[in-house]
């Protein structure tokens, strides 16, 4: 048998031998199921998330102007955290101990 | 079998941007129907057991299900029966490594399904086949993939490239490798 021939054949035995599997219609039902309960939970939790708000706190949520106050919020805090950082590192920066102290008093007094 | 032709019906929808959630599950819907089958049967000749690749399969399309927006948005209308195959693959890879163990028995041996289909029927009446069919266990694990996708899915060597992670090219000698392999193994017999 020739080389191609010998090929053609095993490709036929191959396509007897791996057959498509068909699955058990239970499983149809089971994915099924388990899909549309996934979709109906989301839909469910995200309809609550928005039952939760009432409808003033939702065009409150969607008008930018109501987005001023949190940015400055943040803005002050970011600004007052770094004024406590600056403050804390010159703190660390200077000598401490009591030789240092010791030091500093002596200079104080002259 | 789906085949690429069949599979375009439910994959049509891939082109369109989603309009909703509802028409996203709709689409799902459709992808799901159209390749529970070659999901099933590639987990199947995966684990070699029905109980195992039922479990895979659920699991592959809820992983596919939590990624479905994403891999239509980025699968420019190409067909999504690769990416569900890869997660499959991925998923049994895992089952291995989970389990610390190869599948226990070869394909020939595995328990017969609830309903025979007609392949262990087949089988049963042809040496030669049963013989294909041990042999392949001895491949390595990539060519034997590469044949399962190529003969239980009828994949094309474009979509195999695209399971795999692999060029047509490289797909392309890796199948031919595959059967090269499988007829000297089988011609030592």
């Amino acid at each position: 048998m020739s080389e191609q021939a010998g090929e053609l054949k095993l490709e036929r035995l191959l396509a007897d031998a791996l057959r498509p599997v068909e699955p058990p219609e239970s499983l149809a039902t089971r994915v099924e199921t388990t899909l549309s309960s996934i979709a109906q939970q989301a839909a469910a939790e995200l309809s609550n998330w928005a039952d939760e708000l009432s409808e003033g706190e939702r065009e409150a949520l969607r008008d930018p102007r109501n987005w001023v106050r949190p940015v400055a919020a943040v803005a002050v805090g970011g600004a007052a955290a770094a004024a406590l950082v600056l403050v804390e590192a010159r703190r660390r920066r200077r000598p401490h101990g009591v030789r240092a102290t010791v030091e500093r008093r002596i200079k104080d007094l002259t | 079998m789906p085949g690429e032709g069949e599979a375009s019906g439910a994959e049509s929808s891939t082109k369109a941007p989603p309009a909703d959630k509802a028409e996203l599950d709709r689409a799902f819907t459709d992808l799901y129907r159209t390749h529970l089958r070659d999901v099933y049967s590639y987990a199947y000749y995966k684990v070699g057991n029905h109980h195992d690749a039922e479990d895979l399969t659920e699991q592959a399309f809820l992983q596919a299900y939590r990624h479905f927006e994403r891999a239509r948005r980025e699968s420019n209308g190409r067909p999504l029966r690769p990416w569900l195959i890869r997660i499959a693959h991925n998923l049994a890879s895992n089952y291995y490594r989970d389990r610390a163990r190869r599948p226990e028995a070869n394909i020939e041996a595995v328990e017969p399904p609830a309903h025979p289909h007609e392949t262990e029927r087949v089988v049963e009446g042809r040496e030669e086949l049963r013989e294909v069919i041990a042999r392949l266990d001895d491949l390595p694990d990539d060519r034997r993939e590469a044949l399962i996708m190529r003969f239980a899915l009828g994949m094309d060597n474009r979509e195999i490239a695209r399971a795999l992670g692999r060029s047509d090219g490289a797909t392309k000698v890796l199948i031919h490798r595959a059967i090269k392999q499988l007829e000297e193994l089988m011609s030592d017999e």
